[in-house]
């Protein structure tokens, strides 16, 4: 497989047939919401498409992200888009090690300067040097920098790297950030979720691939064709969510009827993903339609909301000892008050009798 | 920090904060001022005071016919946004998980959209109420800024609520912290204002009705 | 005393020559002193909903805004938020009320004294329960204080301090007793030193209503109790609960009970007066400092129980009637069976007025407006509407409880040429006494 290979020549070579091929680009079209008659161009985009240099960096991440992408249950063309560009380097798939390692992405970044795009997956250290977490003893602050210089985009996979995750959530002891505090203008796309979709990150890169630029992108950099609608607004439960129909337990009759999850923490109305519609494991279900609440993972700071089991509409934070002390105060200050209008009563007392003489 | 967790977090513990302590300083502040100690002895077969309390309380509900005559716009209306303010307030799923957390209590919430179109018809009557407050000859000479600022920070709450319910004007998360921020502001302003009126019109009309009671006099 | 008018053209009396501030001071300072938990819990209820205006006469009738029940509590609303509510030192601090000037006293005198009668029909419209008519006459201490009272109601207040009453000289009462008692042909007891039953007048009986001083001694001869007339104690209208002057007030009240624990009374009985009803049967404790050892009665109470009782028996009189329920009696003071029930064992037919019991309307007269001629024209207005319902009812007799009411009825019947003469329950009783 050579660079200039085209996606065309691959899908022949691969034996998929033209009408696959168009089945999936008009899947693509449609799951970003393109105008119609935009298949037949993403298509024919995809066909003349060069293979893309990819580099994949992962810094403070599980491999989840990774793990999601790749393990699709069935080799499909979303396999081939992966297989399709050129992932030039990325720790944790490479056949090769150390030095070796480091050296293609060197490599690649001088073969394709201006053109490479890097996907970042985790979060980045900056507390102390960001010395919590290097690979080959180079520092992930340095090696994003060195790598960003170059780029011609950078992809910002999970919510980790999108807005710093997990290794962000309080009290952030390496003083993780998101790539987009760090990207310095490169143009970004953030693809959140814990992981994100795998049909997510396809339907980007294949529109990145042919039409040659960024898809329209929401205040956090999310693709709007994925990220523009909560999961509440598409979930198939919502209906019970309209008619008040809530499970109070996860193992209640209200659960087994399959009612709306909200009183359970469920955090669908201020979650922008396509899990709702896109589904995971090859369109199976998501974690609603297996009973479980949304946790809104491909949201900024969503380890740090209150506990996933707490009701969208509860109050943040302990806020007892702040009553408690407002109580206590006002208490007072109303208990004073009193006493100085009685005061005041008194001494207006002396004044009149005064005034009668 | 978002502006919703900003509005869920600190601005809603301040709110209640101030809340809680300006309610208690007011409340406080009047009851402890010396009573009013009825030594007269009570009409033969007048209630203990609990129960013409009570009688106050409840009895002052229900206005009489003969002041409908010129009143009525003002009791009806007045009937209709609080009824609708109350089934917003305590039947909305979403407002009941809120007061389960403050309170530890729950009880079963009706349809949203029954809720929406009762929250929109409190908001069409709220803006009645400030239409005959501005027309009024009466009302405009004896309002005060009270009044209008009260007006204000009761129809935000409804008029956000119903912004977020129906999605209209930003997205969904932003219309909640804006509604969740006007409820702190209705909350910091309630103990200093007229709103207040939701609690003192238990010691109000208990007041009156124990001295009229006292009396064996109609309330 | 002088009368005068403000800038914007409102008369006012005022009454001394201390300066402006003093008297502001004072009026403030007196509103402030007598400041309890409950009228502070009403100073704090208002919601401005503006319902207290459609059950008061004076609103009704001329549809002036000046004239809504809580408007005239306005300076010392100001007074109250910047001087004794909860708040009073963030009001000051910030300046959030402003002091009150003397010029909006002087403003207020007539929304105070002209334009309320103390009847107290806005409390019945509140939705909040407030007692505003109280708050009121808080008020009317505050400007009493201030000396700024309308004249004709000093003139009384001055009278009743050197004479003890504010229609005659106590040393003339029993030479006024006994001449209605020989005039009118009826034995009549004053000042016997011992009695089970003290009666007390108010100043209507003294002068319009003489027949009402022999009325009561016929009813009680029939009886043979044991009763007496008292020069030592008997006004019981109590002018200065209608003025704010809360000292002659105590002090009214104090002679009145004194003179018939003296004379050994169980029972003291008030005059057809309504405001004699609301300050010795429900105030006079406040001011004797403790429970008094006496049963205060009004006269309608007196001639219910009789008639129940059949300790009195009346010549049915076989006619309609409707009946003008006195505002201190029937709405704050809870005696509505009591006329009715005198009223159905006189064979009158009654039927009732529109608003009638607690809701009915004021004679327009009550808390001294009958006795300020400055509020003619409005007393004359809250008339028309008493006279609108009267004429609805299309019955033979009017009658009603108390003297003032009487009078203002009367007043207001001549002014407009009304042929409807206003009767008195205790007449139509003694009138009708079976032999």
């Amino acid at each position: 497989m050579k660079h200039d290979e085209t996606l065309d020549a691959l899908i022949e070579r691969r034996g998929v047939s033209r009408r696959a091929f168009l089945k999936y680009a008009s899947y693509v079209a449609t799951l970003m919401a393109l105008p119609p008659g935009s298949a037949a161009a993403l298509a024919e985009g995809l066909a003349k498409a060069k293979r893309q240099s990819v580099i994949w960096l992962s810094f403070q991440e599980c491999t989840g992200c990774t793990e999601s992408i790749t393990r699709s249950s069935s080799p499909t063309l979303e396999n081939l888009i992966f297989n399709f560009i050129s992932l030039d380097y990325h720790h944790t798939l490479m056949a090769v090690s150390g030095e070796a390692a480091e050296r293609a992405r060197v490599e690649a970044m001088q073969a394709n300067k201006g053109k490479y795009i890097v996907v970042v997956d985790g979060a980045v250290p900056t507390k102390d040097g960001g010395v919590y977490s290097t690979i080959a003893g180079v520092s992930n602050l340095q090696m994003l920098e060195e790598t960003l210089r170059d780029a011609y985009a950078v992809v910002a996979v999970g919510t980790c790297a999108a807005f710093g995750g997990i290794p962000k959530a309080d009290p952030n002891p390496t003083g993780a950030v998101a790539i987009s505090e760090l990207s310095g203008g490169k143009p970004l796309i953030n693809i959140p979720g814990c992981p994100p979709i795998p049909e997510a990150m396809t339907g980007v890169l294949s529109y990145v691939l042919s039409f040659g630029k960024l898809p329209e992108l929401d205040h956090f950099g999310r693709p709007k064709a994925f990220y523009g609608e909560t999961i509440h607004d598409r979930c198939y439960r919502r209906p019970f969510y309209e008619r008040g129909l809530f499970a109070d337990g996860f193992d209640d009759e209200g659960a087994r009827q399959g009612y709306c999850l909200y009183k359970l923490g469920c955090k669908g109305p201020t979650t922008y993903n396509a899990c709702a519609t896109l589904k995971w494991n090859g369109g199976v279900s998501f974690p609603i339609q297996s009973g479980h609440g949304c946790l809104g993972c491909s949201e900024p700071d969503f380890w740090d909301r209150g506990g996933f089991y707490r009701p969208l509409p509860t109050p943040l934070g302990a806020m007892g000892p702040a009553l408690a002390g407002a109580a206590i105060a006002g208490a007072a200050l109303g208990i004073g008050a009193a006493v100085a209008a009685r005061s005041h009563r008194n001494g207006a007392s002396a004044t009149t009798g005064k005034d009668k003489e | 920090m978002d502006l919703l967790a900003f509005a869920r977090g600190p601005a809603l513990t301040f709110a209640l904060a101030v809340f809680v302590l300006g309610s208690l300083w007011r409340l406080i502040g009047i009851l402890a001022l010396p009573p009013w100690r009825d030594l007269s002895p009570a009409r033969e077969g007048a209630p203990p005071d609990w129960l013409a309390a009570l009688q106050g309380i409840f009895g002052k509900m229900i206005p009489h016919k003969t002041f409908l005559k010129g009143g009525m716009f003002a009791i009806v209306n007045g009937y209709v946004f609080h009824i609708g303010l109350a089934i917003c307030v305590f039947a909305f799923a979403p407002h009941i998980l809120f007061l389960k957390s403050l309170f530890g209590l729950s009880w079963p919430g009706l349809p949203n959209g029954l809720v929406f179109a009762v929250g929109a018809l409190t908001a069409g009557s709220l803006l009645a109420a400030l239409a005959y407050r501005l027309t009024s000859p009466v009302l405009k000479l004896i309002s005060r800024g009270d009044d209008y600022v009260s007006w204000l920070l009761t129809f935000l709450p409804v008029i956000t609520g119903l912004a977020a319910a129906s999605h209209i004007g930003a997205r969904y998360e932003t219309l909640l912290a804006l509604h969740v921020l006007s409820i702190c502001a209705f909350l910091i302003w309630f103990p200093f204002g007229k709103l207040m009126h939701a609690v003192l019109f238990v010691f109000s009309r208990g007041a009156t009705g124990i001295r009229f009671r006292h009396r064996g006099a109609q309330l | 005393m002088t009368a005068k008018t403000t800038a914007s053209g409102i008369a006012y009396d005022v009454q001394g020559d201390r300066p402006d501030v003093e008297r502001r001071d004072a009026a403030l300072q007196a509103f402030v002193r007598d400041f309890a938990a409950t009228a502070a819990i009403h100073m704090e209820s208002c919601l401005r909903c503006g319902m207290c205006a459609t059950a008061c006469q004076y609103y009704v009738t001329t549809a002036d805004p000046k004239y809504t029940p809580i408007n005239k509590l306005k300076p010392f609303e100001q007074a109250y938020h910047r001087h004794v509510g909860p708040f009073a030192p963030v009001y000051r601090f910030l300046g959030l009320s402003a002091n009150v000037g003397i010029d909006m006293l002087q403003e207020w005198e007539a929304l105070l004294f002209d334009a309320c009668s103390l009847c107290g029909r806005c409390t019945l419209a509140c939705p909040m329960g407030i007692d505003i008519a109280e708050l009121i006459k808080e008020a009317r201490h505050g400007m009493y204080m201030a000396g700024l009272v309308p004249d004709r109601l000093e003139l009384m207040d001055r009278t009743a301090k050197a004479w003890g009453s504010p229609a005659t000289p106590a040393d003339d009462f029993a030479d006024i007793i006994r001449e209605a008692g020989e005039a009118n042909h009826v034995p009549v007891n004053v000042d016997l030193p011992k009695a089970d039953y003290v009666i007390t007048t108010a100043p209507a009986e003294l002068t319009e209503h003489t027949k009402a001083l022999t009325d009561i001694a016929k009813i009680l001869n029939k009886m043979g109790l044991n009763w007496t007339y008292s020069s030592e104690g008997f006004e019981a209208s109590n002018i200065g609960y209608i003025n704010g002057d809360l000292e002659l007030q105590e002090k009214m009240t104090r002679k009145m009970i004194d003179n018939a624990l003296a004379i050994g009374a169980h029972t003291l009985i008030l005059p057809e007066c309504g405001h004699a009803y609301g300050a010795a049967r429900w105030e006079a404790a406040r001011w004797y400092g403790k429970e008094i050892p006496l049963r205060i009665i009004h006269m309608t109470e007196f001639l219910g129980e009789s008639v129940a009782s059949g300790k009195i028996k009346l010549k049915p009189i076989g006619e309609t009637a409707t009946f003008h329920d006195p505002c201190q009696l029937a709405r704050r003071g809870g005696v509505t069976e009591a006329p009715r029930a005198v009223l159905k064992a006189l064979g009158l037919e009654l039927t009732e007025l529109q608003d009638h019991g607690a809701l009915g309307w004021c004679c327009g007269g009550g808390g001294g407006v009958v006795s300020n001629v400055r509020a003619d024209p409005l007393r004359f207005k809250a008339f028309e509407l008493k006279k609108q319902q009267v004429e609805a009812t299309n019955t033979q007799h009017f009658v009603t409880a108390c003297g003032q009411c009487r009078i203002t009825l009367t007043l207001g019947a001549k002014k407009f040429k009304w042929d409807r003469k206003v009767e008195s329950l205790l007449e139509l009783v003694a009138d009708n006494l079976e032999d």
